[in-house]
């Protein structure tokens, strides 16, 4: 690790991440095995249809324990929206689709990445739910059970359209920002760019860690 | 393609032998199963993953104080526009040369998707395969030119198989014949069922026959909506991220970050 590099994720936040991260990954895989018949060749890859919608059910399970542990550890900050600065951010497009003087400073999340994240949450339940009843279809009413391949459908949906925009911001779209999922520190440059905001309250707070020189950061008197 | 079949049903000359039923689990070599005696003749008690076709027995009290004795032959209905068939995953469920609804039991997977769907609640579960079970109007007879084995069976002629036309003009033929209540059930929804009763009463008399029957909304939602829609979103937002990228530009850091650099500003 390079001196002087900014610390923005704990290993148990790089975890939950991922575990949620690849079920989703997983799920819409072999969700979209059963949803497209030209797609079917994904269930002959794991031996068969039969065990492609048993991959899907159990992948849901594990998707929904991390999914609790993503909701417990985020919501405090990427649920909560904060006003009047995050109303002014998304209606300036965050800055990214035309060109905004003054923006408002950005905290430890954008509203764009809260707004990804309640989608997650959301329609996480969602899937999570309406997912179960499908499984077991004889331990509820007809009418509901139909409603659910419905509110599935729409989840999907709505998941993998934010799943691109998420894909491309981690890799072309915001260069930098995807170390904070995969070694946890991020450059000084992008955390100033991205969120200027974070920056300040740590150096305040005395919470910023730096590496390389971890104990006068923490101390907060560099 | 061979002609559309359509297998007549005249509610009117049902005797409720119950031939029909025996036939098919003989021809099908469906295991029949011990069931308690709930007072009715009606056994079992609904269709089941090992019962396709089954009579139904009603008492049905007339205006005028008498009382009826109405037997249906219940089963699939081979629907023209199958919801069981639009929501099945996996193309187990299939549309024949006759326009009949067939299956490849190798090809399911256990998924219940069409016993949630059907309009006439036809396909059965059986948990000890997980696979649903349904009459397939002898598929492998009308093959080679031979009748289901329920109306072989069938003394009364209640039941005929035919070319569709033929069929449903003689249904109708028939019911006027009948007069009274008598109607023509199954040309008229889901884009015509390839078995059609003549109904001697309304629909609506009838236990668990809907009077209305289509392919649910929410079905329709689902796969017509919403399966396209998530691809175009999906595309869009795909587009609309390279577009971003090719005119606005990506959010760059505005200098790397060295521990004697930035961080001493």
């Amino acid at each position: 690790m390079k001196k002087g590099m900014i610390k923005a994720t704990g290993p148990f936040e790089r975890v939950v991440h991922w575990c949620v991260a690849l079920s989703c990954l997983l799920l819409c895989l072999t969700g979209m095995g059963m949803m497209f018949h030209s797609l079917n060749g994904i269930g002959t890859m794991v031996g068969g249809m039969a065990n492609l919608k048993t991959i899907h059910n159990f992948g849901g399970i594990f998707f929904a324990i991390s999914l609790v542990f993503t909701i417990g550890m985020w919501w405090k900050e990427a649920g909560l929206f904060s006003f009047p600065e995050d109303w002014q951010w998304i209606m300036a497009g965050g800055g990214y689709l035309w060109h905004v003087e003054n923006m408002p400073e950005v905290g430890k999340y954008n509203p764009g990445q809260k707004m990804f994240f309640l989608a997650v949450a959301l329609f996480g339940a969602v899937m999570v739910v309406s997912g179960l009843i499908i499984w077991f279809p004889f331990s509820f009413a007809v009418s509901l059970v139909r409603m659910m391949y419905v509110l599935h459908a729409l989840g999907f949906v709505i998941i993998f359209a934010f799943f691109f925009i998420h894909l491309y911001l981690v890799t072309v779209g915001a260069p930098g920002s995807a170390p904070a999922m995969f070694t946890g520190w991020v450059t000084k440059a992008w955390v100033k760019k991205q969120h200027p905001k974070w920056l300040k309250e740590m150096e305040e707070d005395g919470t910023l860690v730096v590496y390389g020189e971890e104990k006068c950061s923490k101390k907060g008197r560099c | 393609m061979k002609k559309e079949l359509v297998k007549l049903i005249d509610l009117s000359r049902c005797t409720a032998c119950r031939g029909c039923q025996v036939a098919c689990k003989q021809w099908n070599e469906l295991p029949a199963k011990r069931t308690r005696n709930l007072g009715s003749y009606q056994n079992p008690p609904d269709l089941q993953w090992n019962t396709w076709t089954l009579i139904r027995f009603q008492e049905h009290e007339k205006k005028d104080g008498k009382v009826n004795w109405l037997f249906r032959k219940d089963g699939c209905m081979h629907c023209t526009d199958a919801a069981c068939i639009k929501v099945c995953p996996t193309g187990a469920l299939y549309h024949t040369e006759f326009g009949s609804v067939s299956m490849h039991a190798d090809k399911c997977i256990g998924c219940k998707a069409c016993i949630t769907a059907c309009p006439f609640s036809v396909p059965k579960y059986d948990p000890e395969t997980n696979k649903i079970a349904k009459c397939d109007l002898c598929y492998t007879r009308l093959q080679v030119n031979q009748p289901p084995a329920c109306v072989l069976s069938c003394p009364t002629g209640a039941l005929q198989i035919g070319a569709k036309d033929a069929m449903i003009k003689k249904a109708y033929a028939r019911a006027a014949e009948l007069g009274g209540d008598a109607n023509v059930y199954g040309d008229k929804f889901v884009n015509g069922t390839h078995v059609v009763y003549v109904l001697p009463e309304r629909a609506d008399v009838y236990d668990h026959l809907p009077v209305d029957p289509k392919v649910p909304l929410e079905m329709i939602i689902w796969k017509d909506v919403l399966k396209p829609a998530a691809l175009l979103t999906a595309g869009a937002v795909v587009a609309g991220c390279f577009l971003h990228y090719i005119t606005h530009g990506p959010k760059t850091p505005d200098d790397e970050t060295t521990c004697e650099g930035g961080n001493k500003s």
